[in-house]
């Protein structure tokens, strides 16, 4: 046709342009009002040094240099790498695991998925409020449970013991998410072809080689994007913790975020703290979810296998 | 000889056969005892919650069981912890969150799936980032920002805060839904004389009725469970959510259980009431939202 032939009218192309531009133009104002104003200003403010009060200086890389030098910081980036690493690895092998028995064809599986569900509605401050009470050392439900049936020998101070505080949080973590990324695993189980399962039973594969060796290649793409969920919600972890032990005891369970947050607003208010200094805690918070989920989707992508599941 | 022969190999056949269905009926129970033993730890700081919220005071740390059911401490915290208040701050924020996200959201995510425009693919890839973002890297600007405007301590510029991460995430869902949905169907409304926005209102919009749905159920979970930003750009008492009223009174009411788990359980009935009401929907919001991300 004519029109595909010859370039528009430069003016009928713009007027093309305006029905997409007035449906995005709210959601677009939106977007740079509350995120991408606030980053780019996160950005400036991690090179300045201030107070909330006085005007801000200029500071150049000097937050990022201190940071580097302060060994509060370098805990919570140990004990962030922790958290993320053990619930990355737990809450992707359990919720499969436990997903593949749910899809084995047995009955009350859908009971099953609704209760091991129920704690992903529950807010992470209420979460770590409940466990705090269960993790109480002296009179808590977990020690008397353990005291009644007489481990009372093991009875962890948890949260209030420097060594068991993270084990403690993890713990939790994987309880309020097990049923999500266990519901994300069963919907990819229910995709893959039965035959396949069929086909590896004739050539003699057991139960563990036919999960090995049909399942998780499979569902490849769906590991990979739990993992690089859990992940970030790794990094970024911040209610449970401030509600269990605010970053205690003695910044035993200091995570960034949690460190970040007690510099600009612990001491109530944000008037008289290192509104910088916590800024470029911020600012690496972003960058390393960004380059560690970018690294994973990179050494996990396999075109030449993935490209049969469409998600 | 023939005979025998078949007798013998039926009757290794059928031991064969009891003995692989022996297997199975083991490996059956095997995997129930597993499940259940699962679902009693998923169950179990649930269940502690709610026995604890019925006991008596002196009765926490003593008894497994209540011996009297003590209703009594629900209407208790809900006064003393003022929750029709911090209910009704959770559910303005809530609302104004969500009709504001489904505002913004729904017409971009049409756009980006019915149009084809030059720099479509990056702006819609600027969205996907901002999902990216975590909330801590925004939340000291933010602060400042809306201190500057005089919305700080307020419901409605926690309301504000929330809105670019759920249009970002909402743009991202709802495209796919309109990508799900014929071309035709706008193309011959377009022939009957409708304009670009006839067509979105009239055609498209009441066909995205589920798309929407699903935007809000996981906007109000998102919104209603929020934690971080509720508790620091909310200041006065009069003012907090839910969620940083309980955490609050956490310093008030110290060991006294009973007190809290009621207060818990309060503040949890509002999202379970959904919940089981709409438990479809929910688990495959959620995780739609997840796998699409």
């Amino acid at each position: 046709m004519d029109r595909a032939a010859r370039p528009p009218h430069l003016s009928l192309r713009l007027q093309r342009l305006i029905p997409p531009a007035l449906f995005i133009a709210p959601a677009a104002l939106a977007l740079i009002l509350t995120m991408a104003a606030p980053m780019a200003a996160a950005i400036l403010l991690s090179l300045q040094r201030w107070d909330g009060m006085s005007p801000p200086r200029w500071a150049g890389f000097s937050n990022y240099l201190n940071l580097m030098q302060d060994d509060t910081f370098l805990r919570a980036l140990w004990h962030t790498a922790y958290f993320t690493t053990c619930t990355v690895i737990l809450q992707t092998v359990l919720p499969l695991l436990i997903a593949s028995l749910l899809n084995s064809g047995i009955r009350g599986s859908a009971v099953f998925r609704t209760l091991y569900f129920m704690p992903v509605i529950i807010s992470l401050a209420i979460s770590g409020l409940l466990w705090a009470m269960l993790f109480e050392p002296n009179f808590g439900a977990i020690n008397s449970l353990l005291r009644a049936i007489g481990l009372g020998a093991f009875t962890p101070l948890w949260l209030a013991d420097p060594n068991t505080v993270m084990p403690s949080i993890i713990i939790v973590s994987v309880w309020q998410s097990l049923g999500f990324y266990l519901v994300i695993f069963f919907a990819a189980l229910q995709s893959v072809p039965n035959e396949l399962y069929e086909a590896a039973e004739l050539d003699g594969a057991n139960a563990w080689s036919r999960f090995l060796h049909v399942t998780v290649p499979t569902i490849r793409p769906v590991i990979l994007i739990v993992i690089v969920l859990n992940t970030i919600n790794g990094i970024k972890v911040f209610d449970q913790i401030w509600v269990m032990t605010a970053g205690g005891p003695d910044y035993a369970s200091a995570t960034l975020g949690t460190y970040l947050y007690s510099i600009a607003f612990g001491a109530m208010g944000a008037s008289n703290s290192r509104l910088g200094y916590a800024t470029a805690i911020s600012v690496v918070i972003l960058l390393l979810s960004i380059v560690v989920s970018v690294i994973q989707i990179r050494l996990g992508r396999r075109p030449d296998l993935d490209s049969q599941i469409e998600l | 000889m023939t005979d025998s022969a078949t007798l013998f190999s039926t009757r290794s056949a059928r031991r064969a056969l009891a003995q692989a269905r022996w297997r199975l009926r083991f490996t059956r129970t095997l995997v129930y005892v597993i499940l259940v033993t699962i679902a009693t730890v998923q169950a179990f700081p649930l269940i502690w919650m709610i026995v604890t919220s019925v006991k008596d005071s002196h009765e926490v740390f003593n008894t497994v069981l209540p011996a009297q059911i003590k209703w009594g401490n629900f209407p208790r915290v809900w006064f003393a912890m003022n929750f029709p208040v911090h209910l009704a701050n959770s559910l303005y924020v809530t609302s104004l969150t969500v009709v504001l996200v489904v505002a913004f959201a729904t017409p971009a995510a049409y756009a980006f799936a019915r149009y084809r425009f030059p720099g479509r693919e990056v702006v819609f890839y600027a969205f996907i980032g901002a999902m990216m973002i975590p909330p801590q890297a925004i939340l000291i600007p933010m602060f400042q920002f809306l201190k500057s405007l005089y919305l700080l301590n307020s419901l409605t510029g926690l309301a504000l805060s929330y809105v670019g991460g759920g249009v970002a995430f909402a743009v991202f869902l709802m495209r796919t839904f309109f990508l799900s949905l014929p071309g035709e169907l706008g193309d011959s409304a377009r022939i009957d004389g409708c304009n670009d926005f006839q067509v979105f209102w009239h055609i498209y919009l009441p066909l995205a009725r589920p798309g929407i749905a699903t935007v809000v159920i996981i906007q109000s979970l998102y919104t209603w469970n929020e934690f971080m930003f509720a508790n620091t750009l909310i200041t006065s008492p009069g003012k907090k959510t839910v969620q940083s009223a309980v955490f609050q009174a956490v310093g008030q009411y110290g060991t006294d259980y009973t007190a809290l788990c009621s207060g818990l359980i309060i503040a949890l009935v509002p999202v379970v009431i959904v919940y089981l009401a709409l438990q479809r929907q929910f688990i495959s919001g959620l995780t739609a939202g997840a796998l699409k991300g």
